[in-house]
């Protein structure tokens, strides 16, 4: 920047909104500590002895990590607008490919490699098909749901697979230093995919296509490629997934395990604020929101909710964390001014006016009063005009909006009439 | 014009209905060979009869395909309904069954004009919102249902006719499918809301500039939907007369597929009740098969998805050569 010798002004490109406490502590993802917070005292209130045993919060963490790898990659998906509910089809592929590949005794690190790259390879079919041939997502995506789970269950049938490295399992339920391994590898994939959205070229393209790919495509992004890789990460981390998930499940796998797990990875980027229209969302909000579904789910299950019950929270979770970024200052506006100023925009428009104008007044008010060089008398007048200002500015105001209704009403009136005579 | 004067064959041809009857006479011939026993009246009745439900699912997510929409929580829709109206009538055998068809279609309602309310009025995704909805219907169906299953002996005989009566022949549920096809195609092909269904899908902006409230139009289309999934709940559990709250799942799939089949293109506006309605006897017969054939039930699934996959990109490229063929006949007309 400093090389910038030219006499044609620059654009000052520094952000100038430092950082703001009051902001700070209402963002979405405080908010999402805070209801993570609330849990947790939920959590204690109900069981205190269980809550503070030893191995009890470890073990709350552990339950929800399985998902962890599928929400990183759905971060990316929903960026563009997109969704993929083959990712839990895809996990359960993966698992069999490594699992099928253990039971040749092929060496682990290989088995492990091939897994990941069945899920790469089942993210560029969907990609292929989203991208190059420009079908919806949507449906590419429900009918690999059923294409990819249709192969795992022609090849296994009924079998169950129980071939799986030993350290899978150790991922899953162990701890390192009482922190739980699959918490840490979770929070460092999380921190390169923070990377991979926030500071590299690749990540920034996506917001941009997911506000507008069309403006992408002129700014020069090659929008097909682009998508076609975030549906390749997709599926190379619904096999990573395939690890934590096997080794949740006590490293075993069969054909019909891990069906919703796509709904929970959505659910948990919804809530994380990433919007499902695209372009918008931060990979901290989903991280937080893992560790809420990992808490809830455990908190239901202990106050004896069962799994079924437990999926219509998680369907409200997922609405109503859409619905509430919808309730905003335009929304409210909007309801304004159809229920108090019955559609009219002119009474709309002068109520505005009129508020701002009294509030201006009022801060002079405030000013004057404050003014240490006026006399007491000096300050009483002047306090007074500007109160009778503001009085008759309402009065004005409350009767224009008087008059333009009732035009209103009996223009309305007279229409019926017209429309009823014919 | 150029095209009114095309012979009726070539019209015929390039109809897509001409392509999907081609492919069912395939499968029929293929039938022949495979299982020489369903050729008769009574299989082919029967083999119907048992796929009803998907007629009446796919009528109802055509119409929310044609918007530019999609439900995936008519599965369960169709479990909730059916498991209540099970339980009610199994606590309660005097009353006559009407009523629970009435239920039926109540239940799909309210389930209907909640997936209508939050995509329509609050502009979700409908894909996220049917996703919710999905598992929120289905566990209410279990709550409802509490565990339980309700067996043959359980039901009345006024609740099971609905699949045993038969009516020339045919059993009434067919009758009833029917008469929901034609009801559809009437109401897609000659009343005005029907016809804004098509024009939401086809085009959002010019149909807001038309004064077409796109929100009321997606209500509805959502409303109609709701209701025949419950519809198809109650007759679901008529006709096999069993039922639990695992019924109807991934039937949304299904549906879609057949919507799919029959030439509805997946980003609206564009599809007729006559193609869906070829589309669900196509998908009938293939069902069918996959049942009949020994070892062929495990490739269920993804023959399903091969098919979604497979028409998808058939209905994808007659639409762009379509487009090219409209282009270059404008250019000759210039």
């Amino acid at each position: 920047m400093g090389e910038n010798k030219s006499n044609v002004p620059v654009r000052d490109l520094t952000i100038k909104q430092g950082f703001k406490l009051s902001k700070f502590l209402v963002s979405w993802e405080m908010v999402l500590v805070y209801i993570l917070l609330l849990i947790n005292v939920v959590l204690i209130v109900a069981k205190p002895n269980l809550y503070f045993s030893n191995g009890t919060i470890q073990s709350i963490i552990q339950s929800g990590m399985d998902v962890c790898p599928l929400v990183l990659g759905m971060i990316l998906i929903l960026m563009l607008g997109d969704i993929d509910v083959s990712a839990a089809s895809t996990m359960i592929f993966a698992s069999m490919v490594t699992g099928l590949c253990c039971d040749t005794g092929m060496p682990v690190i290989i088995a492990v490699l091939a897994g990941i790259l069945a899920g790469a390879l089942c993210g560029a079919f969907n990609g292929f098909f989203v991208a190059y041939v420009e079908m919806p997502a949507v449906i590419v995506t429900i009918a690999t749901q059923m294409l990819f789970r249709g192969i795992v269950k022609i090849i296994l049938d009924v079998n169950v697979l129980k071939n799986f490295p030993s350290f899978y399992v150790s991922i899953a339920w162990m701890n390192f230093l009482g922190i739980p391994v699959a918490l840490l590898v979770f929070l460092v994939m999380a921190a390169g995919f923070v990377f991979l959205l926030q500071k590299s070229k690749f990540g920034r393209s996506l917001y941009i296509i997911g506000n507008n790919p069309t403006c992408a495509q002129y700014s020069g992004i090659n929008v097909k490629k682009t998508k076609l890789t975030v549906f390749i990460i997709m599926g190379a981390m619904a096999g990573v997934a395939s690890i934590f998930f096997v080794g949740r499940m006590g490293g075993s796998v069969s054909s019909t395990m891990g069906t919703g797990y796509e709904m929970t990875a959505i659910a948990i980027c919804v809530l994380g604020g990433v919007s499902t229209n695209g372009g918008k969302g931060k990979v901290y909000g989903p991280v937080i929101a893992t560790l809420i579904m990992a808490f809830l789910t455990y908190t239901l299950g202990l106050l004896e909710v069962d799994a079924n019950s437990r999926k219509i929270v998680t369907g409200f979770i997922l609405i109503i964390a859409v619905l509430i970024p919808s309730i905003n200052r335009q929304l409210l506006a909007n309801l304004k001014l159809k229920f108090i100023y019955k559609g009219n925009k002119n009474v709309e428009a002068l109520n505005i006016k009129t508020a701002a104008e009294v509030k201006a007044l009022k801060t002079e008010i405030d000013d004057v009063k404050k003014d240490g060089k006026l006399s007491a008398a000096d300050k009483d007048a002047k306090v007074k005009k500007a109160e009778e200002k503001i009085a008759s500015l309402q009065k004005k105001c409350k009767e224009q909006t008087q008059i333009w209704l009732k035009e209103q009403a009996e223009d309305e009136k007279r229409a019926k009439e017209r429309f009823n005579k014919k | 014009m150029e095209t009114k004067n095309k012979s009726f064959i070539s019209k015929m041809t390039e109809s897509r209905n001409f392509g999907l009857i081609l492919g069912l006479i395939v499968l029929l011939i293929m039938a022949k060979i495979l299982t020489p026993s369903l050729y008769s009246f009574n299989s082919i009745v029967s083999m119907l009869q048992n796929n009803a439900v998907f007629g009446l699912l796919a009528i109802g997510e055509m119409m929310i395909i044609l918007t530019g929409g999609i439900d995936i929580s008519i599965g369960s829709t169709l479990s909730l309904t059916g498991v209540v109206c099970c339980r009610l009538m199994a606590e309660n055998p005097n009353v006559p069954a009407i009523v629970w068809v009435l239920l039926a279609l109540l239940i799909g309602a309210v389930c209907g004009a909640f997936n209508g309310l939050i995509v329509g009025y609050f502009k979700m995704v409908p894909m996220i919102a049917t996703l919710g909805t999905m598992y929120i219907f289905r566990g209410f169906s279990f709550l409802f249902s509490g565990g339980q299953w309700w067996f043959p002996h359980q039901f009345t005989e006024g609740y099971q006719a609905f699949a045993t009566l038969r009516i020339l022949k045919i059993p009434a549920i067919l009758w009833i499918v029917l008469i929901v096809f034609i009801l559809a195609a009437l109401f897609l092909g000659y009343t005005s809301k029907g016809r804004r269904i098509y024009a939401i899908g086809t085009n959002k902006e010019s149909s807001k500039i038309a004064g077409i409230k796109e929100a009321r139009v997606v209500f509805l289309a959502m409303l109609i939907c709701g209701m025949l999934a419950g519809l198809a709940g109650m007759l679901y559990t008529a006709n096999y007369a069993t039922c639990s709250y695992s019924i109807g799942e991934s039937y949304e799939m299904t549906a879609i597929a057949i919507c799919i089949l029959g030439g509805v293109s997946i980003n609206g506006g564009r599809g007729k009740v006559d193609g869906v309605f070829i589309g669900f006897i196509m998908m009938s017969f293939i069902t069918y098969f996959i049942s009949l054939l020994p070892g062929l039930s495990v490739w269920s699934d993804a023959i399903q998805g091969a098919i979604i996959i497979a028409a998808v990109v058939l209905n994808i490229f007659t639409e762009r050569s379509a487009a090219k063929r409209a282009l270059k006949e404008r250019g000759a007309l210039i």
